[in-house]
This record gives C-alpha cells, sequence and structure tokens, in this order.
C-alpha cells in the first residue's frame, strides 16, 4: 500500500506464479527457474520477492503447499494451485490481456 | 491503547515456531537446488555456493519479507481497521461518548443480573452432592395439613426402605441459651444426625463433622460452629476447636468449623448432634410416629432421578399408613413427596430474577435499536467518505468489515464499562438477592459472568453494526454522485423501523413496571389489621434444663411481665407465641379441633386452625379491635378456659351461627375452651398471604418455654429496650433476650423486597423511555435536516407553517403508533408470564395500559415537537437558495 508501483510488480509477479503453478505442482526453487526459462532469462525472480509472493498467495489461499521429495531425492515445499486460485488465474489473466491490448492500442496510435 | 499492544504482541505469537522453522527448511532447500544446479554446469562446490549465497541476497530481509506477508492478510488487516475504527471514533466524540454510555448501561444491567442469576439458579450447589439431595415432605392434605414434619420413626423406616436413597438424614431447629465466660447469648442451633454433613457434602474448614460415636446416648456433647458465628461472635478464633461452652446445662465442646457455604435448611449460629439435644433425644420424641417434628434430607443414589424417590417414598408411605393406622387417619389422607435442595433453596428466586433478566434483555434490544440508529445517521454523514473509499477501490466485504470493527469495539469498550458498573453494583446486589435466597452469598463478577459480558457485548456490536453495514450496500456509489441528501431515503426507512422496535419494548417495559408498582402500592396499603408504630418486640428464650416445668416457667413470665410494666414510658407490654409477619414462625403451628355439640362425621377430618398463645394484653398492645364479645382476662385460667377467635375462624367454622359462648377442643374433648370474643384478621404470614382460622388462648395456660416480648412505647420504642432489660435482669440475670426489633421495621422489611423488584424494574423502563425519547426525536430532526429544502419549497408554494408543524408530527408519530400496537401486543401476552409477581393487579389490568399508552404517545409527541418547531422556522427564500 506504500508504494504503488511495487504494489503494481507484486501483481504482476502473483500472475506469472499462479500461471507456473496451473501446469503442475512446484517448489519455490522449480517457479524461479521455470519462469526464467519461458520468458528466455527475460524475467529473473528475486528470492526476496518470491517467497513473501508465495506466502501471501497461500494466505489468500490461491496455493497450498505441502512438504514432499523433488526428482533428486531433495526435501522440499511443493506448491499447488487451489480451486480458487483457478478462479483468480483465469480473472486475473483476463484483465491482463485486456491492459495489455489496450496499452498496446494506445502504444500504437496515440 | 493497550488493547493495540495486546495485538501486536499476538501477531508475534501467531507466527509460531513451526512456520519459522519450516521457512528456514524452505529457504535453504532453495540454496540447495542453485547450489546442486550450479555444480552441474561445472562450477566447483565452493564457487557455486559462493554464487548461490550471493544471488539469493540478504537471508534476514527475505525472512522478514516472508514474515510480512503471512500475516498481511489476516492480523494486518484487523490491526488496521481497529486504528482506522479507533480514529473515527475519537473524530465523533459525542456520539462515541453517547454510544458508549447506552452500551454500558444496557450491557452492564444484563451482566449484574446474570451474575445473581449464574450463582443462584444456574450453578451447582456449593456441596459435594448438591445435585443429589433432596429434601422428603409429608402432608394430610385432606386435613388442610400441606407441611407436616416427620418423626423420628417415620424417617426410621423411609431410611430402611427407600432404595433410591443412599442417606436420610435429619435436622430440626433450636434456640438455646449459650454460655460462656462473657456472658448469655441465645444462639440458632441445627439439630442433626450425625452423618449430616458428610451427606450433603460439606468438609469442615476446621476440626471435623460428627461422627457415630458423638450421636450414643451419653456420649460428651460437642458442637459444630458455622462460618459467620465464628467470625461475628469468636471473632474468628484459629484455636476454637476444643473450646467448651455450657448450653442446657451440660459441657458442650466445639470439634469443628463450617466453611463459607449456604446453609440448609436455614442459617444457623451452632450444629449439635441429636443426641446433645434434651427436646429431641426424649423418650416421647423417639418413640411416638406421630410427633412429626423434624425435616428429612435425602441423598440420591447416583444416576437416580427425584421422580424415582418420589414413588419409592410413596411406596414407603403406604406400607406405614397400613401398619399404624392410629397414626395415619384415613380422613386426613397421607403422601409423601420429595422436591430437590437446589429448587428449594432458590424457588423465592426465580420469578423475580427471571423477570428482572427478562427486563435487562429488553433494555439491551432498545439499547441496540438505539445505538443502531445512532450508527446509521452517522454513516449519512460520512456517507462521502464510505463513497470515495469504495472508489478508490476498497473491497465491499471490507467496508462492511470495517464498519462492524468499529461497532464492535464500541460495544466492546461499552461492555468494559459495563461490568465495571457491575462491579461496583455487587453488593447491591447482593443485599438484594440475600431478600430471596440463602445462596446471595456466592454471587461474583467470575469467569463466567465475564465470558457472558463478553458475549452479549460481541453479539451487541454484531447487532447495532449489522443493519447500518447491509442498509447501505446499494447506495454506497451514490453518495458521491448526488450528495449525501441521496441516501436520506433507505436510511430513514431503516431507522423508522427501529423507532418502531423501540417503541414497542418502552411499552412492555413500561407495563412491566407499572405493573410492579401498582401492586407494590396495593402490598403497602394492606391493611394489616394491627398498629404498628411504637411496637418494640423482642424474643425471650428459657434455659431448657433451668425451666422444665410449667409452673416454674409461669413463675418466670408473670413477674417479668410486671416488671417491665412498671418501666418508665411503657404503655402496655404483653407476651405471645409470635406477632405478625414474624418471619421466624414457622407456618405448621396449627391443629385440630372439635366443637361442642358437632361431633365430627365418621370419616370426615377435624377442622384445623391456628392455636396461639397470648397475654390479655397483646391485643391492645398491637392495636387489634375487638369485633364482638370481650378479651379474655387473667380470671379466665384453668378453672374457665377462654379463647378469643378472628373473624376468619367465626366465618369458617361457625357460618351463620354467633361462635360466642360456642365451646371448642383441641384434644378430643379432655379440656373445653369457651369462645368469648371475636377479633378483626391480622396478616399474619405475609402481606399478600391470606389471614389463616386463628384461635388465641391465654399465655399462661401454654407455659411455653420461649416467648415474644411487645411493648407499646410512649416514645421511640427501640429507647425501652434498656428498661426491658433491666426489668428482665431483675427476674433471671442469665437469660438473654434476642430478635430486638420494632413492629414498624418488621412491616417495612416485608415490603423491601417488592419495593426493590418494583424500583429496579421501574429504573430501566425509565431509561428505556428517554433512550426512546431521544431517538425518536433524533429521527425527526434528522428527516427536518434533509428535508429542509423540500419543506422551503412547500412554504414557498403557500403551505402555512402549522400545515409544515402538523405534516412533521404526523410522520414522527407513524412509526411510534406502530410500536404503540406492537408493544400493547406483546405486553398483553408477556404479562402474564409474570402474574406471580403481582398481587392484587391483573396482568392485562386496563388502566396501567391505558396509562402507559399515554405516557408514551405525550413523550412521543413532545420529542417530535422541537424539530417539528424548527422545520416551521425554516425561512423558505434562505433553503432554496442554498440549493
Amino acid at each position: 500500500m506504500k508504494n504503488p508501483k511495487s504494489d503494481l510488480l507484486q501483481g504482476t509477479l502473483d500472475l506469472l506464479i499462479l500461471r507456473t503453478l496451473a501446469s503442475g505442482d512446484m517448489h519455490g526453487w522449480g517457479i524461479a527457474q521455470r519462469l526464467q526459462q519461458v520468458s528466455q532469462d527475460v524475467l529473473q525472480v528475486n528470492q526476496g520477492s518470491l517467497y513473501p509472493a508465495l506466502y501471501r498467495l497461500e494466505q489468500q489461499g490461491w496455493i497450498s503447499s505441502s512438504w514432499g521429495d523433488s526428482e533428486n531425492n531433495r526435501r522440499a515445499k511443493f506448491y499447488q494451485l487451489t480451486r480458487s486460485g483457478r478462479k483468480q488465474l483465469a480473472e486475473e489473466t483476463a484483465t491482463w490481456e485486456r491492459v495489455a491490448t489496450a496499452v498496446a492500442r494506445v502504444l500504437q496510435q496515440a | 491503547m493497550t488493547a493495540f499492544t495486546l495485538l501486536r504482541r499476538l501477531r508475534g505469537t501467531i507466527r509460531t515456531r513451526g512456520f519459522e522453522q519450516q521457512m528456514d527448511a524452505e529457504l535453504r532447500s532453495h540454496l540447495e537446488f542453485e547450489i546442486e544446479e550450479r555444480i552441474r554446469r561445472g562450477a566447483s562446490p565452493v564457487e557455486a555456493r559462493a554464487a548461490a549465497l550471493r544471488t539469493f541476497g540478504s537471508l534476514a530481509q527475505v525472512k522478514d519479507e516472508c514474515r510480512d506477508s503471512w500475516g498481511i492478510r489476516t492480523l494486518d488487516a484487523l490491526w488496521q481497521d481497529l486504528r482506522y475504527a479507533a480514529r473515527n471514533l475519537r473524530k465523533y466524540p459525542s456520539y462515541t461518548a453517547l454510544v458508549l454510555l447506552t452500551l454500558a448501561l444496557g450491557i452492564g444491567a444484563n451482566t449484574a443480573i446474570f451474575s445473581i442469576v449464574h450463582a443462584v439458579l444456574l450453578r451447582a450447589l456449593p456441596y459435594a452432592s448438591g445435585d443429589r439431595l433432596i429434601e422428603v415432605r409429608q402432608r394430610q392434605p385432606l386435613a388442610g395439613n400441606t407441611e407436616m414434619g416427620l418423626s423420628a420413626k417415620e424417617i426410621e423406616d423411609y431410611r430402611q426402605q427407600t432404595a433410591s436413597l443412599d442417606a436420610l438424614v435429619e435436622y430440626h431447629l433450636m434456640g438455646f441459651n449459650l454460655l460462656d465466660g462473657a456472658g448469655a447469648s441465645r444462639v440458632q442451633t441445627g439439630v442433626v444426625s450425625y452423618n449430616f454433613f458428610d451427606v450433603i457434602g460439606v468438609t469442615p474448614l476446621l476440626g471435623r463433622t460428627f461422627r457415630a460415636d458423638d450421636d450414643r446416648k451419653d456420649a460428651p456433647a460437642v458442637l459444630i460452629l458455622s462460618y459467620a458465628y465464628w467470625q461475628n461472635a469468636l471473632g474468628g478464633d484459629p484455636h476454637v476447636i476444643g473450646r467448651v461452652f455450657h448450653m442446657n446445662d451440660k459441657v458442650h465442646t466445639v470439634v469443628g468449623v463450617l466453611p463459607p457455604v449456604p446453609q440448609y435448611p436455614e442459617n444457623n449460629d451452632v450444629y449439635m448432634p441429636v443426641s446433645a439435644c434434651p427436646f429431641r433425644s426424649s423418650a416421647m420424641m423417639s418413640e411416638d410416629r406421630t410427633m412429626r417434628m423434624v425435616s428429612a434430607i435425602g441423598r440420591l443414589r447416583p444416576g437416580v432421578g427425584v421422580e424415582r424417590a418420589r414413588s419409592d417414598l410413596s411406596v414407603v408411605a403406604r406400607r406405614m399408613a397400613s401398619a399404624y393406622p392410629d397414626a395415619y387417619p384415613a380422613a386426613a389422607g397421607f403422601d409423601v413427596t420429595a422436591l430437590t435442595v437446589k429448587d428449594e433453596l432458590t424457588k423465592r428466586a426465580r420469578p423475580t430474577l427471571l423477570a428482572l433478566l427478562a427486563t435487562t434483555a429488553f433494555v439491551l434490544l432498545l439499547v441496540c435499536a438505539n445505538v443502531a440508529n445512532l450508527t446509521i445517521a452517522r454513516l449519512v454523514g460520512r456517507a462521502r467518505e464510505l463513497a470515495l473509499r469504495t472508489a478508490l477501490g476498497a473491497e465491499r466485504g471490507r467496508i462492511a468489515r470495517q464498519l462492524l470493527t468499529e461497532s464492535t469495539l464500541l460495544s466492546l469498550a461499552g461492555g468494559a464499562l459495563g461490568v465495571l458498573l457491575a462491579w461496583l453494583a455487587r453488593g447491591l446486589l447482593v443485599a438484594f438477592a440475600a431478600r430471596f435466597t440463602p445462596r446471595a452469598g456466592e454471587i461474583a463478577i467470575d469467569g463466567t459472568v465475564l465470558l457472558f459480558a463478553g458475549i452479549v457485548s460481541i453479539l451487541t456490536g454484531l447487532a447495532f453494526g449489522l443493519a447500518p453495514a447491509f442498509s447501505r450496500k446499494r447506495d454506497r456509489l451514490d453518495g458521491l454522485r448526488d450528495g449525501p441528501r441521496a441516501i436520506a431515503a433507505p436510511g430513514l426507512r431503516a431507522r423508522n423501523a427501529l423507532i418502531v422496535a423501540q417503541v414497542a419494548i418502552s411499552f412492555v417495559l413500561l407495563i412491566g413496571a407499572g405493573l410492579m408498582v401498582r401492586s407494590f402500592i396495593n402490598l403497602a396499603r394492606v391493611d394489616t389489621g394491627f398498629t404498628a408504630d411504637h411496637v418494640l418486640t423482642m424474643r425471650v428464650s428459657l434455659d431448657f434444663v433451668k425451666y422444665d416445668s410449667e409452673e416454674k416457667r409461669r413463675a418466670f413470665f408473670r413477674p417479668f411481665l410486671d416488671a417491665i410494666e412498671r418501666q418508665p414510658g411503657v404503655r402496655s407490654a404483653a407476651l405471645s407465641q409470635s406477632f405478625p409477619l414474624d418471619q421466624s414462625t414457622p407456618q405448621w403451628f396449627n391443629t385440630t379441633f372439635s366443637v361442642a355439640g358437632h361431633p365430627a362425621l365418621n370419616g370426615q377430618p377435624l377442622p384445623r386452625a391456628d392455636f396461639k398463645l397470648a397475654s390479655p394484653s397483646y391485643f391492645q398492645t398491637i392495636g387489634m379491635t375487638l369485633l364482638r364479645g370481650r378479651w379474655f382476662t387473667d380470671a379466665d385460667d384453668e378453672r374457665a378456659l377462654a379463647a378469643v377467635v378472628n373473624l376468619s375462624f367465626a366465618r369458617h367454622h361457625f357460618g351463620g351461627t354467633d361462635p360466642i359462648g360456642q365451646r371448642v377442643s383441641p384434644d378430643d374433648g379432655k379440656h373445653w375452651i369457651t369462645i368469648v370474643g371475636i377479633v378483626n384478621d391480622v396478616k399474619q404470614y405475609g402481606l399478600a398471604t391470606k389471614p389463616s382460622d386463628e384461635l388465641y388462648v391465654p399465655f399462661v395456660l401454654g407455659g411455653p418455654l420461649s416467648a415474644t416480648v411487645l411493648v407499646r412505647t410512649a416514645g421511640d420504642p427501640m429507647a425501652s429496650v434498656g428498661a426491658v432489660q433491666a426489668a428482665l435482669r431483675g427476674v433471671d440475670p442469665r437469660q438473654p433476650l434476642s430478635e430486638i426489633e420494632t413492629l414498624e421495621q418488621v412491616r417495612t422489611s416485608a415490603l423491601a423486597s417488592p419495593r426493590l423488584t418494583a424500583v429496579l424494574i421501574a429504573l430501566f423502563a425509565i431509561v428505556a423511555v428517554v433512550i426512546t425519547a431521544a431517538g425518536i426525536a433524533g429521527v425527526v430532526s434528522f428527516s427536518v435536516n434533509q428535508r429542509t429544502t423540500e419543506i422551503g419549497v412547500r412554504m414557498a408554494l403557500g403551505a402555512t407553517r402549522s400545515a409544515v408543524v402538523g405534516m412533521i408530527v404526523r410522520q414522527g408519530l407513524a412509526p411510534v403508533v406502530a410500536g404503540l400496537a406492537v408493544g400493547a401486543a406483546s405486553a398483553a401476552l408477556l404479562t402474564r408470564l409474570a402474574s406471580t409477581l403481582l398481587f392484587a393487579v391483573e396482568p392485562t389490568d386496563p388502566s396501567t395500559f391505558a396509562a402507559v399508552l399515554g405516557v408514551l404517545t405525550f413523550v412521543a409527541f413532545v420529542a417530535c415537537a422541537a424539530p417539528a418547531r424548527r422545520a416551521a422556522a425554516i425561512d423558505p427564500m434562505q433553503a432554496l437558495r442554498a440549493e
């Protein structure tokens, strides 16, 4: 609330995390890797933003977590999307697309 | 703002150790993944670790941010809401103060009354087996004998044959003179079975309870002291065990002190086992089945209900009646029942307490309605602020939650003030409840009461917070578009509905208060049949052992009475067994008798009446009136027994015939008493109780052990106590005087509890009416403010000022009329429930209803008048220009 700019970035990160988890359960490091991969290294997520975001999303009930073993047998905390998380993802995606289209239109025509 | 500091701490503790450990493990596993990945890409382990740590940044900072985001949705939002609420309330100090005051009154009244109800009606008895205790009662219903004691033989039978009871103990009350170094004092003594305290489940504070060998014949006499007697008479002496006192010419040793629990059946000074009581241990008492002088308290076997015990006892009673037909005449009827001790201890308090609880609940409902009303009014003022917050993106739920946080904060603060009020009033509460029940001493503002106050506060906050929060659902954004006036209509509708509720509740409360006050006035105006002023009463009880024959007692009382009459300031003096409204006389002092020339028909029970002993001067001393015949005199002695009867006796037993000259016999014709006069009825057992049939015989004939001394004085009766004491010392210096009070005090104390109840309910009703009047005035003046322009237009178009006043008053009174109708209907239904509390007034008394209707209409009219006058004073030009 103190800093509207960070609020905006936070919202975007939330959306990206939700989207990433939509393709499967993942631990924090995995999410960061995946974002980096898919965005072809454009989006590099700082741990200082990633984990607070995950905790916040869990508090809101959009994701839930459980401890499990990773593919190389390391204990890790896995996150999964909840039902209300899916709904939130759908809504935010729609909003994002609308805003993105609008911004694109402004950039092209103004 | 200590509540806030508390919350801040709460936030810290909720982030449990589990959270910290999990966060630690998670972040560490992240690092490990990172290191592994770098090694996989070809870095050395040391390099990989250093690089991973570098990209991770400050671990402490990450953790901090994680902690923050974990708390942000729940506690931080609450924290924000609370801070915001507090700031808002500070901005409206008059609203806040008004709301806090009404809430404190409402919640405080409920807390106070609940603390009594909790201690007296709800909590288990403070005895280990409290809920299993019953009292066994016998009656002879056909003979009108409803409360007859039990005899020792009967108790034995019940004890041996009632399977549902695992113990049955006996109790009776005696007054004895207790002598120690300092002098003589009169002690009220409970005479009990040796296992009495073990059965009811009271553990002594000091020493021990009685043992079986204390109850043996010729066992050394022992005493147990009540807590109050130990404290008051012996100064709480810690070494009291083993101390000796002289009673009934025997040495009694103190073996125990009771804890401060309510005593059942009554509060006594000391207790002794059956064997130590000279009266109870006589052969007549232990052998004669009809000497029914003691009470019996039983303990149910675990898991057995009181109904089982009742039917078991009845079986035994039928068996006894057929085995000893002489002791149980069929004509009198005979049955037995059992009542739980818990109900017996509280039966007098129950109706009053429930009525008070209902009253305070109504007051609280009214408070909720009133605060909701104030809150809606304030929300209209805040419409712009709320609309702005909505426009800026505050969620719908968040704003409702904000409003609820404010109302809950208010109600909790009001509740805290209310608890403070209840706590300040606790002394009054105990004094009030003590008039109804021996359990009053248990009243305390304890955990349960605080929990009750907390729950009531929160519910109150929700109740008055929800209405406004939801009434604003639709019009939240309108506030911005049209300015504050656009949302006036829905607010006003809700407020009018609340006025209907307030008026209805006030109606019910006023009716309750009106009925209680009228019933109190009726009670105070009751013709008691005697003159209470300038009469002193006291009791003299002779030493059982020293005065062991009737001759000796007469030799004491005659000179004693003469000595009192010789004292200066004494107009007349009398001796009797009791006096009117005397709380300590048992009600079952009545006897059967036969009338000469009218033998009882076979199978018909004999008539019953109260036989009272009174010296000839008794009637004049308390101002009774001779209706016919003559008083008896000292000349009416054993050779010519004479009696005076009261009007009820004459009516019931002689109907149309003249009782004067008729003879009655209390002992099947062994002695005949001639009726020589008729006196007026007096209220013997209570102001609300019908007079019983009474027959007075000369005091000297009975030769009783104890007597009430009545003295009519020229001046202040209490000033003559010394004179009576001097007279007593002259006759026997070792005799104490007790129960010294004036007849006026006796009469006043008989009125004290109905007066207190009436005053309390009336106070609540007045508070209710004041709150309601303020509510009506508030709504009307609110609507006048909202409609300034409209009224201006009306006046500009030619409406007269009186037409405007009429319109405002009419519209203001509309919800009042609806409320009066609802209130009258509810009151008519509800007051029936309270009919046991009323004396000589119908629950639907038309004049009370009419008076309440008048008062409320008048109050509502006055409440509308001031804002209506303000409306009439509106300057049309100015009102229009302002728009």
